[in-house]
């Protein structure tokens, strides 16, 4: 059972990249919705463009780029530092495009009559269109969260000591049959933290559709 | 609701509206044509005419959702030239005094029925918090919904939103009530709660512009009848007097159709 216990030492490192990053996203995702809501065609382009970009290029391979690849002066990421930049990154650019879709499916009737009291722009936008919007995004971003958390085993390939990268060295230590026991003991960790989230997200959405519909 | 809805509103001054040579297209397919209309203070009137006549682009553009290409329009003392960019300090002193309330209600749903009718006033008005919730319930009341003020827009039926919605516009006091059929998404029986409220606040004296299908509302509570197609005036006048006798073909055709269904 030593094994759980060494596999639940990377569980700390697995919850910070995922939280992180997550957090990262969901603050970076504003700028990058607001870019591809923009009024101005070439704004809308350029934003679509950067978004397609971040989306189309795999994870792996962002992670490697900002940790090998990545330098300015003397400034260098550290594994932690270039998982959660990483991370980040991509998810910024999902969740931005989980915002634009809550706020396509808004009805036309709500801003013309937020516009019609004689609500500002700012107060219409902030108060009454982006809950809106966000409550319709919130189950993709949940789903968006119980993937990232999985993905931040990836972190494992820069060196971020997680719950994959000390399976791993477990595993090098006992070869063997011995030596999957610590990856079944890491996707049960897996399990057992995302099948609670999935119910919780089910729970507020239901409660979330019945009083506001 | 015997007490009347705005008896209180020793505050409001209503206002007339003024049209004038409004145009409006919608690319190359033009919606208004030269539209000049006069709106009496205090005065119902009511716009009927076949769907795609232009009565909702013109009710709109009253207040500004949409944009005319020409023409002005006078509410109150506040006077919007269009053809040009409306700035936006511009667009919500005229929107100020408008209230409007729209086909499909459009309460917002992640505010309770309370929030919905007190968040405007705190914003527009400044208000407390405290007192624009007052003001919200005493209003509510009046119109029968004192009891739904904690419930969600969801949890109400059609006409209760619709009334809902009525209430959040009078909340800030409006000089002119914009209504863009407000009956047409409800049952008949239904919709009569609604007509009920507005013609206690035509009686009340409050300016008031229709956009509707219901014939009986139009003659008995409007003042004067705007009758559309196409984007132009094609009569108007007295409801009683166009609807018994109607000068022009295409209104005889159009109240025709409405009257057969």
């Amino acid at each position: 059972m030593e094994v759980i216990g060494i596999v639940l030492l990377g569980l700390p490192m697995t919850l910070l990249v995922t939280a992180a990053s997550f957090a990262f996203g969901a603050i970076g995702g504003i700028p990058l919705m607001l870019g591809l809501r923009s009024r101005h065609r070439v704004v809308r382009l350029a934003v679509r463009l950067v978004v397609d970009v971040i989306r189309g290029v795999p994870t792996i391979v962002w992670l490697f780029l900002l940790y090998f690849g990545f330098a300015i002066g003397v400034f260098r990421f550290s594994s932690l530092g270039a998982a959660i930049v990483g991370l980040g990154v991509i998810s910024s650019a999902y969740l931005a495009e989980m915002y634009r879709g809550g706020f396509a499916t808004l009805p036309k009737g709500q801003l013309e009559a937020a516009q019609a009291l004689g609500l500002g722009r700012r107060t219409t936008f902030v108060r009454v269109l982006a809950p809106q919007a966000l409550r319709t995004a919130l189950p993709s971003a949940a789903t968006y969260l119980m993937a990232l958390i999985k993905d931040s085993s990836i972190a494992s390939t820069v060196g971020v000591i997680e719950m994959v990268a000390a399976a791993t060295a477990y595993s090098r230590q006992n070869p063997g049959t011995a030596g999957l026991t610590p990856f079944l003991a890491a996707a049960a960790v897996y399990v057992v933290i995302s099948v609670p989230l999935a119910i919780a997200t089910r729970r507020l959405d239901a409660r979330l559709s019945r009083s506001h519909a | 609701m015997n007490q009347n809805l705005i008896t209180e509103s020793n505050e409001i001054a209503h206002a007339g509206v003024v049209i004038e040579h409004l145009s409006k297209s919608f690319g190359s397919n033009r919606v208004l044509d030269d539209i000049s209309i006069i709106v009496k203070p205090g005065s119902v009137t009511a716009l009927i005419g076949p769907s795609g006549s232009g009565k909702s682009t013109l009710l709109r553009c009253i207040n500004l959702l949409e944009t005319p290409d020409a023409g002005t329009v006078t509410v109150g003392s506040q006077v919007v030239t269009a053809g040009r960019r409306i700035p936006e300090r511009e667009l919500l002193a005229l929107r100020r005094q408008v209230g409007m309330v729209f086909q499909s209600f459009n309460l917002f749903p992640h505010f309770s029925v309370l929030r919905n009718v007190a968040f405007p006033q705190e914003r527009i008005l400044g208000r407390s918090r405290a007192e624009a919730e007052e003001r919200a319930l005493t209003l509510l009341e009046r119109v029968g919904l004192k009891d739904k003020a904690h419930h969600h827009p969801a949890q109400c039926s059609g006409g209760q939103q619709q009334r809902i919605a009525i209430v959040r516009a009078l909340a800030l006091s409006p000089r002119v009530m914009l209504f863009d059929e407000p009956t047409s998404a409800l049952d008949p029986e239904v919709g009569v709660e609604v007509l009920a409220v507005m013609r206690e606040l035509a009686d009340a004296g409050m300016t008031m512009i229709v956009v509707t299908h219901e014939m009986q509302f139009a003659r008995e509570v409007s003042d004067h009848l705007v009758v559309m197609a196409d984007g132009h005036i094609v009569e108007e006048g007295d409801p009683a007097g166009i609807m018994a006798d109607p000068q022009e073909e295409r209104t005889r055709r159009f109240l025709n159709a409405v009257l057969e269904r």
